[in-house]
């Protein structure tokens, strides 16, 4: 049986109580939230906090709330949750996708959306769509509340913008402009408890049904320290009509916006490879919902 | 230091002294005796540890008993009425959906969780409902075949 170290655990009731825990010690503490992540790593010895700090009991933290057509979501939400909102599956349908191959059945029902946000792993599944939505996550502390970007807020593997003082609350995505489409595919040698080989995340905005592509966004996943955007991809969509042989151009770029490590998940080559395919594929999907809504 | 919890089991209220970095698992099988639930991995992979916490199965070896003070928990203890065995349980026996057994009591809360929720599921869905769930005996062809045949003599 693994055993767990000893620590201090806390349950603040509300966010000015966990602020002051965390600028008082935020570099002894770990914020724990469904806990899937950061137990597994406090079980192997990869970190050992002195105190957690629970923010399940935080108002709100659990909620997602619908804005002006956009959506605000509580950090404490957990995955499963996500792919049950009839708004999210209706108008983010790339995100209710993500939620759904994440982890397993038992994973979902405790691992929240903050928490894959914050553990910063280059294959987490929610952070390419959400980038690909250009959403924001609220960061708390003392010093007040600040919004970051997500395409802003990775540094590395393991490694964000949030100081130790702070506590994610909650990931805003605006409403999509109309004619706009997404599409997430995740590659991996089976279809439950996998970590993504490549991952690619599409979304494009159409100025008309049959008209051209007003905005587009290539994110890829696991094929870099972080989920990174296929620069060059996103940029020959832009202003083209949508055909067959630009996506095909398009993915070819993608390939070449990336730089992957081969490991015993896949080679380096073979990850290249696959973003093509991906890319390819999600442009296809993010195209047909594009056309319909 | 030692924390006071409540844990509502199979019905039951308990109130116990936990310390911090007890998980879920540790107090239901060391505390409360009820050994049905197994560890494996220890890590969230194989499922063997499955509860049904608040109406949602989930894996109590990645949950600190703190973090679930004040839930209801079902455990393989609490699925039979009496002596009687739950259908899915009935039709694990039935369908030879059993061979080691090890991780059978997580293979039952999570396929009585998706019945109850969704008491006709396709074979996709069973597959997927047990897909946090390993077993290295079976092959799993027999643990669908015992779910479905369930969901098929289910009225509701």
């Amino acid at each position: 049986m693994l055993l767990l170290p000893k620590f201090d655990y806390v349950e603040p009731k509300d966010m000015a109580e966990a602020c002051g825990i965390m600028a008082e010690e935020g570099i002894l503490s770990k914020v724990i939230a469904g806990g899937t992540d950061i137990l597994v790593n406090m079980k192997k010895g990869t970190i050992s906090p002195q105190r957690l700090v629970s923010v399940a009991k935080l108002p709100g933290l659990c909620e997602m709330e619908s804005v002006n057509g956009g959506i605000s979501i509580g950090s404490h939400l957990i995955v499963a949750k996500l792919a049950e909102f009839d708004i999210i599956k209706k108008e983010f349908p790339m995100l209710a996708g993500a939620a759904r191959v994440l982890g397993s059945p038992l994973i979902r029902n405790r691992a929240t959306i903050g928490g894959n946000i914050v553990t910063a792993r280059p294959a987490a599944d929610l952070p390419p769509p959400l980038m690909a939505l250009g959403a924001k996550v609220s960061l708390e502390s003392k010093q007040g509340t600040r919004d970051v970007l997500l395409d802003n807020f990775f540094v590395g593997p393991g490694q964000t913008v949030m100081r130790s003082d702070e506590i994610l609350s909650r990931i805003i995505v605006d409403k999509m402009p109309p004619f706009t489409g997404g599409g997430y595919i995740k590659l991996g040698h089976r279809n439950a408890l996998e970590i993504a080989i490549v991952a690619v995340a599409s979304r494009i905005t159409l100025d008309k049904p049959d008209g051209i592509i007003k905005d587009a966004r290539v994110i890829l996943s696991a094929v870099a320290p972080k989920a990174i955007h296929a620069v060059s991809a996103e940029n020959v969509l832009i202003g083209q009509k949508p055909t067959p042989e630009l996506f095909e151009a398009a993915s070819k770029l993608a390939g070449n916006d990336c730089s992957p490590i081969s490991d015993i998940r896949g080679g380096a080559e073979y990850r290249c490879a696959m973003v093509e395919v991906l890319t390819k594929r999600t442009l296809a999907v993010a195209l047909k919902e594009a056309q319909t809504k | 230091m030692k924390k006071l919890i409540k844990l509502f089991v199979n019905k039951k209220e308990y109130e116990i002294a936990v310390a911090p970095n007890r998980t879920l698992t540790q107090v239901l099988r060391e505390d409360l005796d009820l050994i049905g639930t197994k560890e494996g991995c220890g890590l969230g992979d194989c499922g063997a540890c499955t509860v049904i916490l608040d109406g949602r199965p989930v894996n109590s070896c990645l949950i600190l008993a703190v973090q679930a003070n004040g839930s209801q928990i079902t455990t393989i203890e609490g699925v039979a009425d009496g002596k009687t065995l739950h259908p899915v349980q009935q039709a694990f026996v039935e369908h030879g959906a059993i061979q080691c057994g090890f991780c059978t009591p997580g293979m039952v809360l999570s396929a009585k969780s998706l019945l109850d929720n969704n008491p006709k599921p396709s074979e996709y869905e069973i597959r997927e409902a047990l897909s946090g769930n390993l077993c290295r005996c079976t092959g799993y062809q027999k643990i669908v075949e015992a779910v479905r045949s369930v969901s098929e003599t289910m009225k509701r």
